[in-house]
């Protein structure tokens, strides 16, 4: 007989269910905990004349109509992108633009920000060649010029990988057909890409506008005045200038109301809402094309790719001279070195903390039967969406405000808030690793009692170590890049590196910014390449018995 | 005794319904024939306790298990394909069989490596599934069997697609297994497997 009489170690069937439902239930607390003294602080406010206010209105609306343009352009350029990176597999450098297209996804807003000014601002490179040739054309970054490129810049990669996965999702008959019939143009769209791609579109809108509608780094930055004011910036400085919660509290509501009924909306239809792609690859299918499209589309691309490589180059080209080890850099270090610890200190227990709670959430709802059951770990996934980050550091802020001298209180808040903005993302990651394990393995490792920790040693560590790696660098990399909840949060004269590139930033320390700004960016592509290197899933030569994964690499 | 009791099975709410009902004497082999998709496969999937039955009871030694989980069951099954982990080494595969921690003492792992030796597969321990010919991994799946010393061996289509060499090695496994006491069920379409194995025949 097998020597397994004992069970496994954490093998009864509890454990994959409790701990997650109890964290699960532990945040929506909080979260309740936070909406609530909101509520309670607003109470003491007379919302009418609050709301009726013209200050309060131009911000909504501006906020709604920034947000509306920024879906629509990111859009209409996603959709051509990856309708065109589809189509066209053998583009040379399309590895680097889906690699770019995920960067936009992990890098600092403030950080692309003060490359999108090296670029279009007013001594930018391209505003300098736009001068050359239209003299006089009274271009200006700053506005709604720069909030709408800096949405594009961040939002049209997001969307058009979302997009291309869809499209490469579609079954590969379907590509045969299309390619026997000698589809192309019009009606290769209306018959093969079209179709693919409408069930996904109403959750990349939705997500698209979420993230615009709470835009805090890209307004307080490129925003440039009163006019051009959202309301999660209203937010923050009802908070942290004007002390006055009732108003915060007020604006913050109004904000969960909107981004909450959207998400309702899109739940509601069960609309897919895939955050972050899989990088599954499917065979590709030669297509029918006219010359012309080819060559519009690598136009396109060109210019995208120029579009997203641009900042990039700028921080990179500014920022060496600034790094480079000279006499009168040391100075910069003295400002660098200590904020990068703190911003480690931050991220990291962030990032770990987003990837327990991701797996856990998973393994609770998995496992649950009962529906209800399975609500709450489902909510702690995509709480992050319809609670924007800042409205839950108004509320944590307004909860625990007598005892906010302590400065370890306020960075605890801060991580355990960026870990939660980061749980949707390192969801998405490892969702799908985790179910596409085989039945084939499932069944042996039933039948030979593989449970519990056993389970976890033996079947999805080995599947998950690699996807694990890159949550973990997602998380760590997006509370490293934040720069919203630290600005409530963080002292001033105790910068994170985004807080102090901001503050670089304002004081027009361009150079330094440059700097820390490149320090920025190295820090990240360090991460994303020390944690790709955990190996995958060892299988040999593939066999016709061994599936492999659809494994997600790096950044 | 292995007896199955008015075991029913549904696919679906409006799919097909499946009734077994016969019995297999210890250290005997029944094989199980039948067209494809009349049933064989699920049998030996109720049995194992991979799908759920919708009435009937299954009895080992007089004793119900069709309410254990497939792990408390006293069974082992090899299918004809799919049966190791492809991310983890043959050694591991083996062991796992064993112990589900792989928490093996001296002797075990000198049996998993004799009984590599024996299947003509010595020094294949660090080896991944994937760089194995078919032949190769179907003997790790057998040996695997074996070694966790289950009294009820379930064998889906086992050999289908292996060379001669193999069979004869795996032939030798098995009657080896019966001889000790093992009792067997083997579907197959194969008729030279069910002459040489089985000691009564079914027809679904």
């Amino acid at each position: 007989m097998p020597t397994h009489a004992r069970a496994a170690p954490f093998s009864h069937p509890g454990w994959q269910i409790w701990p997650g439902l109890l964290l699960g239930t532990g945040l929506l607390l909080l979260v309740a905990l936070g909406l609530l003294s909101i509520l309670q602080e607003a109470g003491e406010l007379d919302p009418g004349r609050t709301l009726a206010s013209s200050y309060f209105q131009s911000v909504v609306r501006f906020t709604l109509w920034q947000a509306f343009l920024s879906v629509l352009l990111s859009l209409a350029l996603a959709l051509p992108v990856a309708t065109a990176l589809a189509r066209y597999r053998s583009f040379p450098g399309r590895t680097l633009i889906l690699r770019l297209m995920e960067l936009s996804l992990v890098l600092s807003t403030i950080v692309a920000v003060s490359g999108i000014i090296a670029v279009f601002g007013r001594q930018g490179w391209f505003t300098g060649l736009l001068n050359i040739w239209v003299p006089g054309n009274g271009w200006n970054l700053y506005g709604l010029n720069g909030i709408l490129l800096a949405h594009v810049f961040f939002n049209a990669p997001l969307a058009a990988r979302i997009l291309l996965q869809a499209l490469d999702s579609i079954p590969a008959p379907r590509m045969r057909t299309a390619s026997q019939l000698g589809l192309g143009g019009w009606w290769l769209w209306r018959a093969v890409h079209w179709p693919a791609i409408k069930p996904v579109l109403p959750g990349v809108a939705a997500l698209v506008f979420t993230l615009c509608f709470t835009s805090f780094a890209i307004i307080m930055t490129l925003g440039g005045g009163p006019g051009t004011t959202t309301l999660e910036v209203a937010i923050y400085q009802a908070l942290r200038f004007e002390f006055d919660f009732a108003r915060a509290a007020l604006f913050a509501i109004l904000q969960l109301l909107i981004c909450g009924s959207l998400w309702w909306l899109v739940f509601r239809k069960r609309l897919d809402t895939a955050v972050l792609p899989n990088r599954r690859l499917s065979r590709q299918v030669p297509l029918f094309a006219r010359r012309w499209q080819g060559f519009s589309a690598s136009l396109l691309l060109a210019i995208f790719t120029a579009f997203l490589v641009a900042p990039l180059l700028a921080i990179i080209l500014r920022g060496l001279p600034a790094l480079w080890p000279t006499a009168d850099a040391t100075s910069i270090y003295q400002q660098l070195l200590p904020a990068t610890a703190r911003s480690l200190l931050i991220a990291i227990p962030a990032g770990l903390g987003s990837v327990v709670v991701a797996l856990l959430t998973l393994a609770a709802t998995n496992r649950a039967r009962l529906r209800w059951l399975a609500i709450v770990p489902a909510v702690t996934g995509y709480l992050p969406l319809i609670v924007p980050p800042l409205v839950l550091g108004t509320g944590l802020f307004i909860l625990l405000r007598p005892q906010l001298g302590n400065t370890m209180q306020g960075w605890f808040l801060v991580a355990l808030i960026n870990g939660l903005m980061a749980v949707p993302f390192v969801l998405q990651i490892l969702r799908g690793p985790l179910a596409s394990l085989d039945a084939g393995s499932l069944k042996q490792a039933d039948q030979l009692g593989l449970l519990g920790w056993y389970r976890w040693r033996w079947l999805y560590w080995p599947h998950l170590r690699r996807p694990v790696a890159l949550a973990l660098a997602y998380g760590v990399a997006l509370s490293l890049g934040d720069f919203g909840v630290i600005a409530l949060f963080g002292s001033p004269g105790k910068p994170t590196l985004p807080v102090l590139l901001y503050q670089q930033l304002g004081s027009y320390r361009l150079a330094e910014a440059a700097g820390t700004g490149l320090w920025l960016l190295a820090l990240l592509v360090l991460i994303f390449v020390s944690l790709s290197r955990v190996p995958g899933v060892k299988s040999g030569t593939t066999s016709a018995a061994s599936q492999p994964l659809p494994e997600p690499e790096h950044a | 005794m292995l007896e199955i009791k008015d075991l029913a099975f549904e696919y679906g709410p409006d799919g097909r319904l499946w009734r077994f009902d016969f019995s297999v004497p210890a250290g005997e082999c029944l094989a199980i024939q039948g067209p494809s998709g009349s049933g064989k496969s699920t049998l030996l999937s109720l049995i194992a306790g991979f799908l759920p039955p919708a009435s009937g009871r299954i009895l080992w030694r007089d004793k119900p298990i069709h309410l254990l989980k497939p792990w408390q069951r006293p069974v082992t099954s090899v299918f004809q394909e799919h049966n190791l982990f492809e991310h983890l080494d043959v050694f591991t595969n083996i062991g796992l069989g064993i112990h589900p921690g792989l928490k093996l003492d001296e002797s075990q792992r000198h049996a998993i490596e004799a009984g590599l030796e024996r299947t003509g597969l010595a020094g294949f321990g660090p080896r991944m599934p994937g760089e194995l010919s078919g032949g190769q991994r179907q003997r790790v799946a057998l040996l695997r069997a074996i070694l966790r010393r289950q009294p009820l061996l379930l064998l889906d289509e086992p050999m289908t697609g292996l060379d001669t060499e193999t069979r004869k090695i795996l032939y030798a496994m098995l009657l080896e297994e019966k001889a000790r006491g093992i009792t067997m069920l083997l579907a197959s379409h194969d008729e030279e497997e069910r002459r040489i194995l089985a000691d009564s025949h079914w027809n679904l």
